[in-house]
């Protein structure tokens, strides 16, 4: 399965690239930014997105994938510091398929990817 | 200022370290900040702001704790400050304050927070707004130190839905 991680923070990119190395998947991409993770679509299966990011915040992107027909299926996870209900509730309107709160354990990261992989 | 209103970040500060290091640190006396320098020598600041409610936090680290915490939350093994480590601080920060903003929204208090700003060097300047008052929280994390800065102001007839959040910094110590 291939997976895109997108956030601004390197350091939080490694930490979840790394959980998901640990859970046996290896094809990972990883983008900076919305408009960045936008050119590395190709062939993505699953995209786990920050909110807040320069250049093209996370929701601006879920918005952009979702109108592409070839990935408005593609299941999105929200991995953000954003944990008001009135956001939660925006990001899943908006097409994100589950959401994960900064600070997440490995634990919380990886039930929340099978979830939403129905596994 | 009134406690109740720094004890979202400082319980945001127990929460995130206890999650991505696997330690909780401890909180040691609260004091007010008289000048502009930090206490240590790298720090991630994040400004908010909204119609009811401003300031920021900063979260700042001798170098020594800077390290150990990059090493604890990636398994690394490096002793000077790197890009990475740059980046830890940054992305603690802003942790801290999403979890700050997260209780304060629990009390009708929205804001947004900005991405956060990296300072290093030697007694460099944390410019905070100018005219609200800045409280020094520090904290040790096993046998190393570090301050989380925090300014909040309210616009008028902005206050705490509740008289104390629900919060266990609210309880701690200091």
């Amino acid at each position: 399965m291939k997976i895109l991680v997108v956030d601004d923070s390197a350091i939080m990119r490694r930490i979840i690239s790394n959980n998901l190395k640990s859970a046996g998947h290896s094809d990972i991409v990883e983008a900076g930014n919305g408009a960045e993770a936008m050119e590395k679509l190709g062939g993505i299966e699953l995209i786990l997105t920050d909110w807040n990011m320069p250049v093209m915040d996370g929701l601006t992107f879920v918005k952009e994938v979702r109108k592409d027909t070839s990935y408005s299926k593609v299941p999105i996870i929200m991995v953000t510091t954003e944990g008001a209900k009135t956001e939660v509730m925006e990001a899943l309107k908006n097409g994100v398929n589950n959401y994960i709160v900064k600070p997440f354990t490995p634990e919380t990261l990886m039930e929340k990817l099978n979830a939403t992989l129905g596994k | 200022m009134d406690v109740k209103y720094i004890s979202p970040f400082v319980e945001s500060v127990y929460h995130t370290m206890q999650t991505m290091l696997g330690e909780a640190p401890k909180r040691k006396e609260v004091v007010m900040k008289n000048d502009n320098h930090a206490h240590g020598d790298i720090s991630g600041i994040v400004g908010f702001a909204s119609d009811k409610i401003y300031g920021s936090v900063a979260l700042t680290f001798p170098t020594e704790t800077a390290v150990k915490c990059y090493n604890m939350m990636v398994g690394d093994n490096v002793d000077i400050i790197t890009d990475d480590v740059r980046d830890t601080v940054g992305e603690l920060t802003n942790i801290i304050a999403g979890g700050a903003k997260k209780i304060y929204a629990d009390q009708e208090l929205s804001f947004d927070i900005s991405i956060p700003t990296i300072v290093l060097g030697k007694n460099h300047v944390l410019s905070h707004k100018v005219g609200t008052p800045v409280v020094i929280v520090p904290f040790v994390i096993g046998e190393h130190p570090f301050v989380v800065e925090i300014s909040v102001k309210f616009e008028k007839n902005a206050a705490f839905k509740s008289k104390t959040p629900k919060t266990e910094a609210a309880s701690a110590q200091g």
